[in-house]
């Protein structure tokens, strides 16, 4: 086994292949189920009556499913149904938006060299610094001002800046968008804007996906934001309205079931894009970009 | 925090389609029946969904010019939101019909300085209530007084060592709040400009300690009411009784309704033999807010729904004690509450109950930083195992320190 | 025609090219950039410059009463550094971060620990199920922090535990996590388990550039599989666990939603267990937007600077040579 050469076989010696190739799968197999444990428990959870939930082993499923899912889009007519909506609107207009915005400047932080570029780079990535909070309440008092507040706008606009994913597009179109191919365009007369659609977006996209999931994700789970913007409960998206639930739960025991069955219902939208979008997305260009 | 109304707001704004909130499913009954009989005036309701963060959010709302015509606010926060400036002064718009509605310690909920500032909607009287089934089963008379109280906690204990007679959550601000003025306690005073915070005092101490004790000896179950552990006691009968309020019922109800027929309402224990006093806890008041622009149709509007026939029908129906006196009359003429079909007296007990309550406490320009700093130090208190007394000495030093930081003056 | 000079070529691809690179002799300076750049600054500024400046300007402000006797209204002046003093002076304050500081010192480490751990394990080529068992680990990542801590809080809850279940099916009792001092790893592993798969990825990304020869030639000399990954491979990938160590750092400071939504299920946590909650609090329940804009900045001011720290410390080590 271990006469193969040395540049085609990674293994060497005897007793350690056996041993090598249990530990680690054991062991991420461990690290697998215990992931998997919280999102299982709330499957069977949901599956039982608001009766059942407190007097039974939880990990034994129930028999309320389909009495949770009826309770549950009929709560406050309908409100459920209308925050997976409102999730959607906000994490999918949010996310396009923010890939856009991050894409263009990412280009043009890295593909152009003008006065006051390292201070608008450094000043973007400090944003990442300050706690959500801080900028909630201002931000909104200001939207108020504007008369937006409380509104879908005010939860979509401060949604769409994200320092990270202008950094992730910055790294991205340095690596994957070659100088000499925007040259030989501006050579051919292409205006700049051109430049942008044609050239680079096509070279970016693996880059511009990873940015939409990551602005998606954030966006969808996003909770301080909408709890202080809103106070209309049909513009919750799906994080604030299942803390209502259960923060109103201590006066009714089925309200917990509610909540349960209302976040397992959650977690299965995102679960869902994040397996079909992983072929797509490339985490290594945050990691590439720091070598230098 | 709780008090039965979690202090949510409820919001309309007539004549103008903008979104409103409320609190729980009684005030979009007040705004339906509303809104049918006065077409000229139409009121929107939203739900703003409630919970104890929700005058909070009506302050932040007004600050942002984004508040409601109308709020539905516990008793207790409405000092703050006057001197946060949310809540308009009303007694201009106060019709004498409207007045004479309410009795005038009912009114004293809502009137600071001799200005109204709120029509009052539910009240509180404090009450006990407890399971009949298993006090009889166990072979527990009712008490009648504090210290009987106790001895009957002693005898729970005895007869079924997983039961206990109550939970005692040291974080009940509302209700610790009405023990203490049960007592005599005055936590807080105005005379002319000067305030006296009285949190501290020999009546406030000595409820502190009545249920110091009762902790010590193990008598009462330590926790957050009504979390789901507190709930599974009370569906297998191993919490017995909840000293509260006349909307109690419904609650227990809400996570417990297969003790129906099991509950009644006693009045609630007294420090000494024979008194009848007692305070409020809880209950919340309509008031106009001060971005309002047609104030006066929106007191017409609060005055309506909590004054008039149809109002107090929606009021009964959703388990609210009404503030008016119109609607305690009608009352004692509906049928007990879902929980003790059993208890047809249940009404008139209630009546009773309401004529003998203490009028009302003086809120203070701080509540919410009063109801927080308590929590604060009983919950550490508890955990700690520290006299819960030195938490009301700590509460009452953050009370006046904010108060006197903000302007205010305070008596030594 | 351009020259195509092979070496600015090489120059020009790079994220931080020389400023004097030129094209077909011409130095281009336009309005371009600041067009694409147009909307992210536009938003930047109204969204995150204007309202820490306001938030800034808050902090030196104060709600007193001003006339008006016994309920005056409350109003907005100047009063300078009163609110700094007060949350520096602020015990609870102090204290929040004092609990901070352990739930930190449990989350960050494991986080990365074991994100580093199942990273290196992915990497390693005998081990059996990685598709499985990176997607799996991943999947956390997808679930809201409310929604985790609500599933971590129940399973934790005496009553519907299902470990507790165990524990007493077998005589013992229900197990405290959510009673000091288990809650502090409790609440830290809800964490933990939202972002090992996250930060798992960055890292095992950044393995999976490491080209392969590098292991051959030690596996040559007879390194252990344990040796290559401790000597080669984890300085390798410094920057990455760089990345991970800033993202954990910040959002340790910053945890908020788990606390809070685990508090109606845990007496233990107070009103103002982590700094950020205490300002929730003041802002909001104590109506007092002034000190929680003074108390944001400074803990703004404290996340900057722990940072820049960590960027110094680790810069050395992990840029030193490659710069």
């Amino acid at each position: 086994m271990s006469i193969a050469a040395p540049a085609l076989d990674r293994t060497v010696g005897t007793r350690k292949d056996r041993g090598g190739r249990l530990l680690p799968t054991i062991v991420l197999l461990v690290g697998a189920l215990y992931c998997l444990v919280a999102v299982a428990w709330v499957l069977v959870a949901s599956t039982k009556s608001p009766g059942e939930l407190f007097s039974t082993f939880t990990f034994a499923p129930g028999t309320g499913l389909l009495e949770n899912l009826g309770n549950l889009f009929a709560y406050g007519g309908g409100q459920f149904g209308k925050w997976a909506l409102n999730s959607l609107l906000y994490a999918g207009v949010g996310a396009v938006a923010s890939t856009v915005v991050s894409a263009m400047a990412g280009f043009a932080l890295a593909k152009y060299d003008f006065p006051g570029r390292n201070l608008i780079f450094y000043t973007i990535l400090g944003g990442v610094l300050i706690p959500g909070i801080t900028l909630a309440i201002p931000q909104y008092l200001l939207l108020s001002n504007l008369g937006l507040a409380g509104s879908y706008w005010s939860v979509l606009l401060p949604s769409i800046i994200s320092p990270f994913g202008i950094y992730l597009s910055r790294v991205y179109a340095a690596a994957a968008v070659p100088a000499e191919t925007i040259e030989a365009a501006r050579i051919d007369g292409a205006t700049e804007a051109r430049i942008f659609t044609r050239v680079a977006v096509p070279m970016m996209i693996p880059g511009m996906v990873t940015v939409f999931m990551l602005q998606f994700v954030g966006i969808w789970n996003n909770f301080l934001l909408p709890y202080i913007m809103l106070s209309d409960q049909n513009r919750y998206p799906l994080t604030v309205g299942l803390y209502t639930l259960l923060a109103k739960g201590s006066g009714e025991a089925s309200l917990y079931s509610l909540a349960i069955t209302g976040a397992m219902l959650s977690i299965i939208p995102l679960v869902a894009l994040m397996l079909f979008l992983q072929r797509f997305w490339k985490l290594d260009l945050i990691s590439g970009g720091l070598k230098g | 925090m709780l008090s039965g109304r979690s202090g949510g707001p409820g919001m309309d704004e007539p004549r103008t389609a903008e979104p409103s909130a409320a609190w729980g499913t009684a005030q979009k009954g007040f705004v339906d029946a509303w809104n049918a009989s006065h077409p000229n005036i139409q009121v929107t309701h939203t739900d703003a969904g409630g919970g104890t963060d929700s005058s909070a959010k009506l302050l932040t709302a007004a600050r942002a010019g984004e508040a409601p015509d109308v709020a539905l606010v516990e008793y207790q926060t409405l000092p703050s939101l006057i001197v946060g400036d949310v809540a308009t002064d009303i007694t201009q718009y106060v019709g004498d019909e409207t007045r004479g509605a309410f009795s005038d310690s009912t009114w004293g909920l809502t009137t600071f300085n001799d200005a109204i500032y709120g029509v009052p909607q539910d009240v509180g009287p404090m009450a006990l209530i407890y399971n009949q089934a298993r006090f009889a089963e166990l072979g527990i008379t009712v008490p009648t007084i504090w210290a009987e109280f106790a001895t009957a906690a002693e005898q729970v204990r005895k007869a079924d060592p997983s039961t206990y007679i109550a939970a005692f959550s040291p974080e009940e601000f509302g209700f610790f709040a009405g023990m203490s003025q049960q007592a005599g306690a005055k936590w807080w005073e105005v005379d002319g400009e000067t305030w006296t915070v009285g949190i501290d005092g020999e009546a406030s101490r000595s409820v502190a300690a009545y249920w110091q004790d009762l902790v010590d000896r193990d008598l009462v179950r330590v926790e957050p009411l009504l979390t789901p552990e507190y709930n599974t006691a009370l569906n297998a009968g191993q919490i017995l009784s909840w000293p509260s309020a006349l909307w109690a019922p419904g609650v227990i109800y809400g996570v417990a309704p297969e003790q129906a027929g099991k509950w009644a309402m006693a009045p609630l224990p007294q420090w000494t033999p024979g008194d009848k006093a007692v305070a409020y806890q809880g209950g919340s008041g309509v008031v106009v807010t001060t971005s309002a622009e047609h104030p006066q149709e929106a007191t017409e509007f609060a005055a309506w729904i909590n004054s008039s026939q149809e109002g107090a029908d929606v009021q009964l129906s959703t388990g609210q004690y009404p503030a008016s006196t119109l609607g305690q009359q009608a009352a004692v003429a509906s049928p007990p509450p879902v929980l003790m079909p059993q208890q047809t007296d249940f009404w008139k007990v209630a009546s009773q109950i309401a004529a003998d309550t203490i009028p009302s406490i003086t809120w203070g320009p701080n509540v919410n930083v009063a109801s927080s700093a308590f929590q604060d130090a009983m919950g550490k208190a508890a955990l700690a195992g520290t006299p819960l007394a030195d938490a009301l000495t700590e509460t009452q030093h953050v009370v006046v320190d904010d108060m006197t930081t903000t302007g205010f003056q305070v008596a030594d | 025609m351009t020259t195509q000079n092979p070496a600015r070529r090489a120059a020009e691809s790079l994220p931080n090219r020389p400023r004097t690179v030129r094209t077909t002799g011409r130095r281009r300076v336009s309005v371009v950039p600041y067009l694409f750049l147009a909307p992210a600054i536009l938003l930047l500024v109204v969204f995150l410059l204007v309202p820490i400046g306001y938030a800034v300007y808050l902090s030196f402000q104060g709600l007193r009463v001003v006339g008006g006797g016994a309920f005056g209204k409350r109003q907005q002046i100047f009063v300078g550094f009163d609110n700094y003093i007060a949350a520096v002076t602020d015990p609870e304050f102090v204290a929040s971060f004092g609990r901070l500081a352990v739930y930190g010192l449990i989350a960050v480490p494991f986080t990365l620990g074991f994100a580093l751990l199942f990273a290196l394990l992915l990497d390693h080529p005998r081990t059996r199920g990685t598709r499985f068992s990176r997607t799996a680990i991943f999947i956390p990542y997808a679930v809201p922090g409310v929604v985790a801590t609500l599933m971590w809080g129940f399973m934790y809850l005496p009553s519907t535990s299902p470990f507790s279940y165990l524990t007493e099916a077998f005589g013992g009792g229900p197990i405290p996590f959510l009673d000091l001092p288990w809650l502090f790893p409790s609440v830290a592993n809800i964490s933990i388990w939202g972002g090992v798969g996250f930060n798992m990825i960055i890292i095992y990304t950044a393995l999976r550039g490491v080209p392969a020869d590098i292991y051959d030639s030690a596996r040559i000399d007879g390194a252990s599989d344990w040796q290559i990954a401790w000597r080669i491979k984890i300085p390798l990938i410094s920057p990455a666990l760089v990345l991970t160590g800033l993202f954990s750092l910040i959002g340790t400071l910053q945890v908020y939603g788990e606390p809070t939504t685990l508090a109606p299920m845990a007496p233990a946590i107070s009103q103002t267990w982590v700094p950020l909650m205490t300002i929730y609090r003041d802002a909001f329940t104590r109506d007092d937007l002034p000190l929680a804009s003074a108390s944001s900045v400074i803990l703004a001011g404290g996340t900057v600077v722990a940072s820049l720290v960590l960027l110094k410390i680790t810069r050395k080590r992990a840029f030193g040579d490659s710069r």
